[in-house]
């Protein structure tokens, strides 16, 4: 059974009298168990999509789906408190810059045991208390960090970045989720950080069979943990299929860019030579292209590319483009 | 042949707080020399507190040196002597978008310099002005637009005009690509080389991204804790490392030389 499953999801905002498409019917499917990336440029949406499926969307985002499907319950009829229910208790997220996000005030350990799940507890108060700050430090100790009694005593400011993360991360597995969104674990963090974050990551995922969303807009670090990726653009959905496709045969021509752009490594591209780029720069939410977004800067664009393409699958290879590029390979 | 800047011995301490019997210095930088030739990119990487952006501030002269010296085109380049540097060193920020001042438009951001270091009338200024936004891939309409009105690759090409505007010998390039998205970092690499090739600039890129470092730099160095931990081509470096940190550098961002097609 899938468990998220997402069918044609946009998100409007209305500013003034005019409409602004910020996700144009964005689908995504994704299976227990899966470690899936969803990769896009600043202002690709993939951040408001990520916000939309836990519900913390502010009011003046109006999100609409024709299907919107958690473990087989139709999430878009349910009541919002019925809403909150689930997804508080199934899914968790961790967001960027773990620093901002902590509470400077307070010590970690204070805020994990805030985090701590009231119903895993039994007993008086007494014992309540000491099981809470017991399973504090289990917490701490699932995500790697193994000196307890100084982190739990300790102020945000006083740990690293990537001990931040780690302490994030301790908290959004503090309710046992089945889905973990990590909407840019790693930006501003050292290369060396940014593995022993993915590398937890890719652990959770095997071992506790829990399925995580990574959102990242760098193809390149993606490609090393996730199976399946999911590419967008401008708030469209342009690609998805296993990480092997994406990489060897993209379909799309941004794909087909984003893949150049990463492949510096590549021992054949001649040192100094010219990348492949495509022109103009990303549009702005005030003024996008209709049709295919892609339109303006796309190589290949031609009439028929003024109305959005559907998506077409490709035995589970899916890319939304008039003249993609499957029969060139 | 005299290389375009030697940089000999050059090594930087900052005193730490302390009382008059309990100082203690921390050595950010020791004794390192370089050269570097026209056309050529020199590429520093290293972990965060490695010590490299010290050396670009002591390079740019925001830093005084605490021993050693640089010289441009054989000439001693004075630690004060801003007039001199800044002529021929120019740098590029991470960030761009907080180095562009918001209350200026683009045509008096890169009047400043021009005012400073020239002795050009008005009418050369702007007709300048409007020659380098068009070198970097910009309109000369752009003159009289604030730096809001920009995105993000926008603006640093904007920081680049602001960099070769005076015709420099020297950019240095602090994380400059790290904040730019992969399609426009692409573009923005483009021009690097472009200008590279038609100015005869050399480029000292200061990166973690070993992509680039690999595609865009002649020599690199490695830095770790302020020591120079390996130098040499750059091919070579990064397909036959020596030292056992740069194999766990290479290894931590997952980097291979890769053949693909």
């Amino acid at each position: 059974m899938n468990l998220l499953d997402i069918r044609n999801l946009s998100i409007v905002m209305l500013s003034g009298n005019k409409k602004i498409v910020a996700v144009d019917r964005v689908s995504l499917v994704m299976k227990e168990g899966e470690l899936r990336g969803l990769v896009g440029e600043s202002g690709s949406g993939k951040s408001l999509l990520a916000q939309a499926i836990i519900g913390v969307l502010d009011e003046k985002w109006i999100v609409d789906a024709d299907r919107f499907h958690w473990r087989g319950n139709d999430l878009m009829r349910l009541s919002i408190a019925e809403r909150k229910k689930i997804i508080s208790k199934d899914i968790a997220m961790i967001f960027q810059e773990p620093m901002s996000c902590l509470d400077p005030t307070t010590t970690i350990g204070e805020q994990l045991e805030e985090a701590v799940d009231d119903k895993q507890l039994t007993g008086f108060f007494w014992q309540k208390k000491k099981q809470r700050k017991l399973a504090a430090i289990t917490l701490l100790h699932k995500v790697g960090i193994k000196k307890h009694t100084e982190c739990t005593r300790s102020y945000p400011h006083q740990l690293t970045e990537a001990l931040c993360q780690r302490v994030m991360i301790a908290m959004a597995l503090a309710r046992r989720p089945i889905l973990l969104i990590a909407d840019e674990p790693t930006a501003a963090m050292e290369s060396t950080n940014q593995g022993q974050i993915f590398r937890l990551l890719a652990s959770l995922n095997q071992l506790k069979n829990m399925s995580v969303l990574l959102i990242s807009h760098d193809l390149e670090n993606m490609a090393h943990w996730t199976k399946r990726i999911t590419v967008m653009y401008s708030g469209q959905f342009v690609e998805a299929g296993t990480t092997e496709q994406i990489f060897t045969t993209p379909f799309h021509p941004y794909t087909k860019a984003l893949v150049e752009s990463t492949s510096h490594a590549s021992l054949t591209l001649e040192p100094k030579s010219k990348l492949s780029a495509l022109p103009g720069s990303i549009p702005i939410l005030q003024h996008l292209p209709i049709g295919c977004r892609l339109g303006p800067r796309c190589p290949r664009a031609q009439q028929a590319c003024v109305n959005a393409p559907k998506a077409k699958n490709y035995h589970g290879h899916i890319v939304s483009c008039h003249y993609s590029l499957k029969d060139t390979y | 042949m005299i290389p375009l800047l030697n940089v000999n011995k050059l090594s930087k301490e900052f005193k730490k707080p302390g009382y008059v019997f309990n100082r203690k210095k921390h050595t950010a930088l020791y004794p390192i020399s370089f050269n570097i030739h026209a056309y050529k990119t020199l590429a520093i990487v290293g972990e965060s507190g490695s010590g490299k952006s010290t050396l670009a501030k002591l390079l740019v002269g925001a830093e005084k040196p605490t021993s050693g010296e640089i010289k441009l085109n054989g000439q001693l380049l004075q630690a004060g002597n801003f007039k001199q540097r800044c002529q021929h060193i120019r740098m590029i920020f991470q960030d761009s978008s907080t180095t562009l001042n918001p209350s200026l438009t683009i045509q008096q951001l890169l009047d400043e310099p021009l005012k400073l270091n020239t002795n050009l009338d008005e009418l050369e200024r702007s007709q300048l002005i409007s020659e380098t936004l068009q070198q970097v891939g910009l309109l000369s309409d752009h003159m009289n637009f604030y730096p809001h009105m920009f995105s993000g690759g926008q603006k640093q090409r904007i920081s680049l005009a602001r960099a070769i505007i005076l015709k420099p010998q020297v950019i240095i390039l602090d994380e400059a690509l790290a904040s730019l998205d992969p399609s426009l970092r692409s573009q923005m690499i483009n021009l690097l080389l472009d200008i590279q090739e038609q100015m005869g600039l050399a480029f000292i890129l200061i990166s973690h991204n070993l992509g680039i470092v690999k595609h865009f730099s002649d020599d690199i160095i490695v830095l770790n804790k302020g020591k120079v931990i390996e130098e040499g081509k750059t091919l070579d470096v990064l397909s036959a490392p020596q030292k056992k940190y740069t194999k766990k550098f290479i290894m931590s961002q997952q980097f291979q030389l890769l053949s693909r097609q």
